[in-house]
């Protein structure tokens, strides 16, 4: 099974290196062609003209575009992504310091979109036809209709103002100190044993995974219920009925595995809008992550920060997709095998 | 008498969804007649006022006041016409410039197609929200540039979807048929094509105006759209979310105004699938 | 002992909110060992009582009343839960579509295997064992190495074989086959009849057998029950009632089917089509009234009764006796016009498809290699063979759909092989091509007058008036009322709309125009009509034509020479009758051994004489 998918994994990951050449091409123009001066941002205040001229000579701000691209690409490919013009630190350790903590934020709310996407899209395909099929389908809409930033105010003002059960600010509470290791609250505090901080770190995410989970599992759903119309609509699972299968079985054995095959292909691309959808539930919970990072970044004008973070985003979602992919490899075999 | 209309008017969806946007857009077109209050004049004296059902509220202010003692309905009332030119114009730009790429690539096929497919790989490597905020750093903010953000970050979804419904029409015999008797590729296109893709394009749209009415909230939330000037929804929840203690209210309303919004594009967008007789594969069913 | 017996069933549908006849007065026994016919058109009901049988019916039907006793139980009435257990392990399936009928996303060795682990047929081992013995009873080799197969990576008569030995694994009492041959090529479909005879006798399995091909089933079957509209026209002993036929139904199914040996025979084409479930209701009296050319008043005064022909023949007809006289109206071959001057001329042509499978593997494949032929004026050529033969490649090089690799092709006296611009305007106005599928021939939204006239419309100038009233003389010409030309292709049958495709064609006058399996998939009684339609309309307009078939019996029916291709080259070229008479090459008497004889009473032998491998053989 292996055989096949590796050379077709291994194309997906060549392309996805030129993919994120392209991309960082592009970041590059736009962020350049910003009405500002990042020279005059990384000089003392009461620098001379002089200096602001010589600070962009030497910044190679004074060279064509593509020019400096190549620069910059030089530069990255030795690790070096540029010093922050605000916190005036190197800006490849405030994204390392930060991305754990929107991919434990995207992972845990993945979960959750599955397994309600999964759960909602059995649900309405077993009560097809039926008074619960419509009522669950128009409360699909009413899912969808409620991207994740609402859902994150809304359970502000529930579970953190009107019934305050749960933190709603940062990633622990405010007396523990981060313990050292992989950035990863959960494993982290696990591994050094601590319980109360993962305790503490798990009543953190509650909202902020949910908020974005439940935002994208009614795509899931309703992707999988069409599905298992389309594949119900199929020879195969007729003649299974001919032969004398079970309905359960042919379900699970039969039908679920080619459904599955374009909910998959679905989530892809929804996961990947899923982790661009953790800047704003980070913003709301103040979650220190990649996108409060790249909100102050923003604010403050500050070009590297800006540049880095835009790519971490796109490097997290090509991994993703070509995870996805993979999985539908080994899952299809008529892509995998001819 | 139900039977004059056509069928997709008799879907109590589209109703639903055409009512709840024609009220919205009535407060946009209308918003100084119908709003209480100058949307901006600030009152001091009277900041965080409840709605008029809560205790110590003033009848003045039907939904109460924000933080500088703004009228949170006509704040809400202007709001909706930030929300309904983006919507609308930003739907039509993504939908044109996805729309025109999507039949290019479907029915010349070949390099065209492969180029354009590249296009949307590079575009869906982007989380929509990062990329339409990094567009705003470099646009700068102002409605017009929303609305050029929506529509660069947008069109790939329509172009996703068409493309594979133009492959699919694109490879009928009739379209085969039509070159025979000698019609040329722009008349197949106009003739054959988009009439087959339109009720797809209509459905899409609908659901897109939901979207661009979201990415708007988003980016004024986070202080990249319109001047502070102009109210806008999502600003509204951006000021309301430093008060949260002190007037949840102010949080509540914003948020379901857009609610409310995107639900009727939404509803629209899916009452007008089912009744125009889209064929959507599973996927693109969503 | 019979196995199998219906008595007096009936299946009603809910439809347009009233309750619809679908199979009314269903009747007849199947003893063990045998094989029982049902033969009809699309819309018989053959397919409903197939799923009558395994209680699966689509939702909205039910059955009314009657009884379907199986093994001395009856079906109809046994609790779900019972009659699951019989379904795979009494009663077996063969379905029409076998590439749909397996699981995409699992082995074939895993859908054996789960089959035979519901049949408690021992631990892993013991069953894979058995799955070997089982394909190889198929005659299928390598069945090691199919059980890791998904099934897209079989042919569709190994799939079919796979099927088949799940099927008989159960050494089923009762074995329905749904048209099991129909999606297959000829070759292929005489062995997969085969193979299920052979199984069939071997462990006694009483099978229903339902194909809409009358020849197929008086040679395989011991008895036939022809449908019309979901009720039985007559049943009987096969050889019976093909030789004696005592409905005008059956009498007409057979006088519309062309042949492919003896001496060529007009077509006769019942008017208009089946009643759908629509229509059906309204009708008193006979159902076949409408179309039957021996109709009386008593016939649509009440619905005919059950009439004993011989002992076990009966028949729906109150006017049995007339049926013999029944025969088609000549056609007056003498009449066409003579082959003229070469119009087309294909010079060794040759195509090659290219796919690449990521950076480094490409393959090509040639669909077409080295094709020379001339088509004359006035002549009519077939092309003749099975899917992968490159035939229809040949339609879409010769009107411009594709761009040939070599090769040269010489329209009228103009060598149009380079595409361009000009050459394209004087193929359009030379070459028209009709299409296999008229559902995706005809754009849906267009209206019947608007897609008739679409070359008026390219060419522009016209007036809406002036296309409309061209419209309808179009219309008139293939037999379509000129009001036909404000509806929309959805509301027509598919005879009709193939019709309107080629009215389209015929629209820019050509005098070459290609047919791409313009019959297939349609009914016999409208093959029929469709092949008359083409034969008028060469006496009157006089064209050329390049019909590509599969089916042997209609291209030696229309006709003047024959080409016979398969795997992209021409392996047999000459007139019909000489090719048909005294076949050269291996492969076309391969095909021609493969189709089901006239006359039921001569031994059919489907194997011919051998041909070498690869087309044939069952290969991995």
């Amino acid at each position: 099974m292996m055989t096949g998918v590796l050379p077709l994994v291994g194309r997906r990951l060549v392309a996805s290196v030129f993919i994120l050449l392209i991309v960082s091409f592009l970041l590059f123009v736009v962020l350049h062609v910003l009405p500002v001066d990042p020279a005059a941002m990384s000089v003392p205040p009461n620098a001379t003209l002089a200096e602001i001229e010589a600070k962009r000579v030497e910044m190679g701000l004074d060279r064509p575009l593509y020019v400096q691209y190549g620069i910059w690409l030089g530069q990255v490919a030795h690790g070096d992504f540029g010093t922050s013009i605000h916190f005036r630190r190197g800006v490849l350790g405030l994204v390392m310091a930060t991305l754990p903590a929107t991919i434990e934020l995207a992972l845990l709310s993945m979960i959750v979109a599955t397994v309600l996407g999964l759960a909602g899209g059995l649900l309405l395909f077993h009560t097809r036809g039926t008074r619960t099929e419509k009522a669950i389908d128009f409360g699909s809409i009413l899912l969808l209709s409620t991207p994740e930033f609402l859902w994150a105010l809304f359970f502000i003002l529930m579970f953190g103002v009107a019934l305050p059960l749960l933190p709603f600010t940062g990633r622990l509470d405010p007396n523990m100190s981060l313990p050292a290791g992989t950035g990863f609250l959960l494993f982290d505090s696990l591994y050094a044993g601590r319980p109360d901080i993962f305790w503490s770190a798990v009543r953190h995410l509650i909202m902020p995974s949910l908020a974005l989970g439940i935002a994208f599992s009614p795509t899931i759903m309703r992707v999988l219920r069409s599905s298992f119309l389309d594949v119900y609509q199929e020879d195969y699972i007729h003649l299974a009925r001919l032969r004398g299968l079970s309905e359960r079985r042919i379900l699970l054995r039969h039908a679920l595995k080619n459904a599955i095959l374009p909910t998959l292909s679905l989530m892809g691309v929804q996961f990947g809008f899923l982790f661009g959808g953790t800047l704003l539930v980070e913003v709301i919970y103040s979650y220190p992550g990649l996108g409060n990072l790249m909100v102050d970044a923003v604010r403050n004008a500050d070009l590297p920060i800006i540049q880095a973070v835009g790519l971490a985003y796109c490097v997290v979602v090509l991994m993703i997709n070509t995870i996805v992919d993979s999985l539908y490899l080994v899952l299809n075999p008529k892509l995998r095998l001819r | 008498m139900r039977n004059i209309l056509p069928p997709w008017l008799r879907s109590a969806r589209v109703i639903i969804g055409l009512s709840i946007i024609a009220v919205i857009a009535l407060c946009a077109v209308f918003a100084p007649l119908l709003a209480p209050h100058d949307p901006n004049e600030q009152n001091l004296l009277t900041t965080f006022l409840p709605p008029v059902w809560a205790q110590g509220a003033d009848s003045a202010y039907l939904l109460g006041t924000d933080s500088l003692g703004r009228d949170v309905l006509s704040r809400l009332i202007y709001g909706a016409r930030v929300a309904m030119m983006v919507a609308v114009i930003a739907s039509f730009g993504a939908m044109v410039i996805g729309a025109t790429l999507a039949y290019l690539a479907g029915y010349f096929g070949g390099r065209i197609d492969s180029l354009i497919g590249r296009a949307v790989d590079v575009w869906m490597s982007f989380p929509p929200v990062i990329m339409s905020l990094i567009l705003m750093v470099g646009l700068g903010v102002g409605l017009r540039n929303v609305i050029l953000a929506i529509v660069i970050v947008d069109w790939t979804r329509f172009c996703r979807v068409l493309r594979s419904e133009v492959l699919v029409v694109a490879s009928k015999d009739y379209i085969a048929a039509a070159r025979l008797v000698g019609f040329s590729h722009w008349r197949i296109i106009t003739r054959e094509i988009i009439p087959a893709s339109l009720p797809l394009l209509i459905t899409l749209v609908s659901l897109e105006m939901g979207i661009a009415v979201i990415v708007e909230a988003v980016l004024s939330f986070v202080g990249l759209s319109v001047s502070s000037q102009t109210p806008a929804w999502g600003q509204m929840i951006a000021d309301a979310r430093q008060y949260i203690y002190d007037s949840p209210w102010n949080l509540l309303f914003p948020a379901l105004t857009i609610f409310f919004a995107v639900f009727g594009f939404n509803m629209l967008g899916d009452g007008l699938r089912r009744t125009l007789d889209v064929r959507l594969t599973a996927v693109q069913r969503v | 002992m019979d196995m199998l017996i219906a008595r007096d069933v009936s299946v009603t549908a809910s439809f347009d909110g009233g309750i619809v006849p679908v199979i009314q007065e269903l009747s007849f026994s199947l003893p063990a060992g045998r094989i029982l016919g049902l033969v009809g058109e699309s819309g018989a009901g053959k397919s409903m009582i197939g799923r009558t049988i395994a209680q699966l019916l689509p939702p909205g039907f039910s059955v009314a009343s009657g009884e379907l006793m199986f093994d001395g139980q009856d079906l109809i009435r046994l609790p779900a839960e019972t009659r699951r257990e019989l379904l795979g392990r009494d009663i077996a399936f063969v379905p029409q579509e076998p590439l749909s009928g397996l699981n995409p996303v699992l082995t074939i060795g895993r859908q054996i295997d789960e089959h035979l682990g519901r049949l408690n047929f021992g631990h892993a081992r013991l069953r894979r064992e058995r799955a070997l013995d089982m394909l190889n009873a198929v005659h299928l080799s390598h069945g090691a190495d199919l059980l890791d197969k998904y099934p897209h990576q079989l042919s569709g008569g190994m799939c079919q074989r796979v099927l088949i030995a799940m099927a008989f694994a159960s050494k089923p009492k009762l074995l329905v086959a749904d048209e099991p041959t129909t999606a297959l090529d000829v070759t292929i479909q005489a062995r997969i009849v085969e193979l299920i005879a052979e199984l069939q006798s071997r462990e006694k399995t009483a099978v229903v057998f339902i194909t809409h091909d009358l020849r197929l089933a008086a040679q395989i079957c011991d008895n036939i029950m022809v449908l019309y509209a979901g009720r039985p026209a007559e049943v009987g002993p096969a050889r019976d009632i093909f030789s004696n036929p005592a409905h005008p139904y059956t009498r007409c199914l057979q006088l519309s089917n062309p042949t492919v040996s003896g001496p060529r025979r007009d077509l006769y084409a019942l008017p208009e089509r089946m009643p759908g479930l629509s229509a059906i209701k309204g009708i008193v009296g006979c159902l076949f009234a409408a179309r039957c050319p021996n109709v009386i008043e008593a016939c649509t005064k009440a619905l005919p009764p059950f009439i004993d022909i011989e002992p076990g023949h009966v028949a729906t007809c109150i006017r049995p006796e007339a049926t013999k006289a029944i025969a088609p109206p000549g056609l007056q071959r003498a009449e066409l016009p003579q082959a003229g001057q070469p119009l087309l001329e294909a010079k060794g042509l040759t195509k090659i498809f290219k796919s690449s499978h990521g950076f480094f593997r490409r393959t090509a494949f040639a669909a077409v290699k080295d094709v020379s032929f001339t088509l004359n004026e006035g002549e009519f050529v077939g092309i003749v063979g099975e899917s992968g033969s490159g035939k229809s490649t040949v339609a879409r090089l010769l009107c411009g759909l594709e761009k040939s690799g070599e090769g040269a092709i010489v329209i009228a006296d103009r060598d149009v092989t380079d595409g361009g611009a000009v050459s394209r305007q004087h193929q359009r106005t030379h070459v028209q091509m009709v299409f296999q599928d008229p559902q995706s021939a005809l754009n849906p939204r267009r209206r019947v007058g608007s897609i008739v006239t679409q070359a008026m419309e390219a060419a522009g100038g016209s007036t809406s008036a002036e296309r409309l009233s061209r419209a309808e003389a179009l219309l008139s010409e293939i037999g379509l009322p000129p009001e036909a030309a404000l509806r929309f292709p959805a509301q027509l049958s598919g005879g009709q709309r193939q019709r309107v495709s080629i009215a389209r064609a015929l629209c820019v006058a050509p005098n070459i125009l290609i047919a791409d399996e313009i019959v297939s998939g349609l009914d016999v009684s409208v093959q029929a009509q469709l092949l008359n339609l083409l034969m008028a309309l060469r006496r009157r307009r006089s064209f050329s034509m390049l019909f590509i078939s599969h089916d042997l019996s209609v291209v030696r029916y229309l006709c003047d020479r024959v080409l016979v291709m398969r795997l992209g080259e021409v392996v047999e070229s000459g007139p019909t009758e000489q090719v048909f008479a005294s076949p050269s090459h291996a492969y076309t008497r391969a095909l021609l051994a493969a189709v089901p004889p006239d006359d039921p009473t001569v031994i059919w032998n489907p194997r011919g004489a051998e041909v070498a491998a690869p087309v044939l053989t069952a290969t991995l």
